[in-house]
């Protein structure tokens, strides 16, 4: 495998499981590179035992998992409120998307950590029978979680709609 | 529910431009160089200090033994504690990415546990070394002080020795415990998550 090709073909993908993770475009982008970092690093090691999507995925949700470290110190440290502004006004412009997949991945953001992981491998139409080898969870249990996360998603744009 | 397929289109209308390979690779590079320099800066310290001690055995010419042992007693302190440092750190290195979640975070816990009791033991054994080293150093020149100067250098040397283990250690160990206990917590908690009975 190239890394080149591993690139191309899962930047994207990778960048939503970091965005459904942490909602926030900057921090996503950085966190999906520092995903492919560990993928240069890691791909002498990767043997054809394993999906490489599965070991992909593997690294970047153990990555976001990995997050919740640095977290508090972004926490404490408030914006001075004009970069806060700023911040705002980039973020409009970039994500001057429907309302819609904003909300969906502001929702996402909000759900227990690994709750995010499971239903952003869904929505990227990964199966669960690998989803489950990412997380390290019974199938069963995948699909149970799946079912509620999208329960609660569903009720939260029902109540969003009112 | 039928805004199932909903989610999914809408899921992947969430784009974002593919930063040049460029960017990334030199990020790469970035990276690589700081791993060197932090393994350059560490070894430099270690050979810097012992090249000192190395001059002053040879420079002043110690006599008795104890003066001897006292000095690698320091060296060995600081030589433990620099590898137990960057070990402790190393730790997390070694830790394959690639297990699935919840190996990784029963691993991270584990690791964290092992770190804090590293931190701590290395800790004292760094204090107990340390200052052992540096009663026994003394002991050579004291000898050719007089009995009031020689006992207020050890008197001196035991103050701040005294302040070092009783203020300044548990004041470290409090603040390395209370930054890895926050951290074990946050990943019993996402463990937990994982183990929750459906």
């Amino acid at each position: 495998m190239v890394f080149e090709d591993i690139y191309k073909a899962y930047w994207q993908k990778i960048f939503r499981l970091c965005m459904g993770y942490i909602n926030d475009y900057d921090l996503a982008q950085d966190m999906a590179q520092e995903t492919f970092i560990i993928v240069w690093q890691q791909l002498p090691k990767f043997r054809n035992e394993a999906n490489i999507s599965t070991w992909i995925f593997r690294i970047a949700s153990n990555k976001c998992l990995r997050q919740i470290e640095k977290q508090n110190r972004f926490l404490k440290a408030e914006l001075p409120i004009n970069l806060k502004e700023e911040k705002e006004e980039k973020e409009e412009k970039e994500e001057n998307i429907e309302p819609q997949i904003q909300f969906l991945y502001k929702c996402i953001s909000e759900l227990p950590e690994t709750d995010r992981i499971i239903i952003s491998l869904e929505l990227e139409n990964i199966k669960q029978s690998e989803i489950a080898i990412i997380v390290g969870l019974s199938e069963v249990n995948i699909r149970v979680k799946i079912h509620r996360i999208k329960e609660k998603l569903t009720q939260k744009f029902k109540e969003n709609e009112q | 529910m039928n805004s199932n397929i909903n989610f999914n289109e809408l899921w992947a209308k969430q784009k974002t431009g593919e930063p040049n390979k460029e960017e990334l690779l030199s990020k790469i590079n970035k990276f690589k160089k700081s791993n060197l320099k932090r393994l350059i800066i560490t070894n430099l310290l270690l050979i810097i200090t012992s090249l000192f001690i190395i001059f002053i055995w040879v420079y002043y010419q110690p006599q008795m033994i104890t003066t001897k042992i006292g000095i690698i007693l320091t060296v060995l302190a600081m030589v433990i504690f620099v590898i137990a440092y960057n070990q402790s750190f190393a730790l997390f290195r070694k830790t394959t990415n690639t297990q699935s979640n919840s190996e990784y975070l029963k691993n991270l816990i584990a690791i964290k546990a092992k770190q804090q009791f590293m931190q701590t033991t290395m800790l004292y054994l760094y204090f107990v070394l340390l200052s052992t080293g540096i009663g026994l150093y003394m002991y050579e020149y004291t000898q050719l002080m007089t009995a009031f100067w020689g006992i207020f250098a050890y008197g001196i040397t035991s103050i701040w020795i005294l302040f070092n283990w009783f203020y300044l250690r548990p004041k470290q160990i409090k603040k390395q415990q209370s930054k890895l206990d926050e951290i074990i917590g946050k990943f019993e908690m996402l463990n937990e998550q994982l183990n929750e009975k459906e």
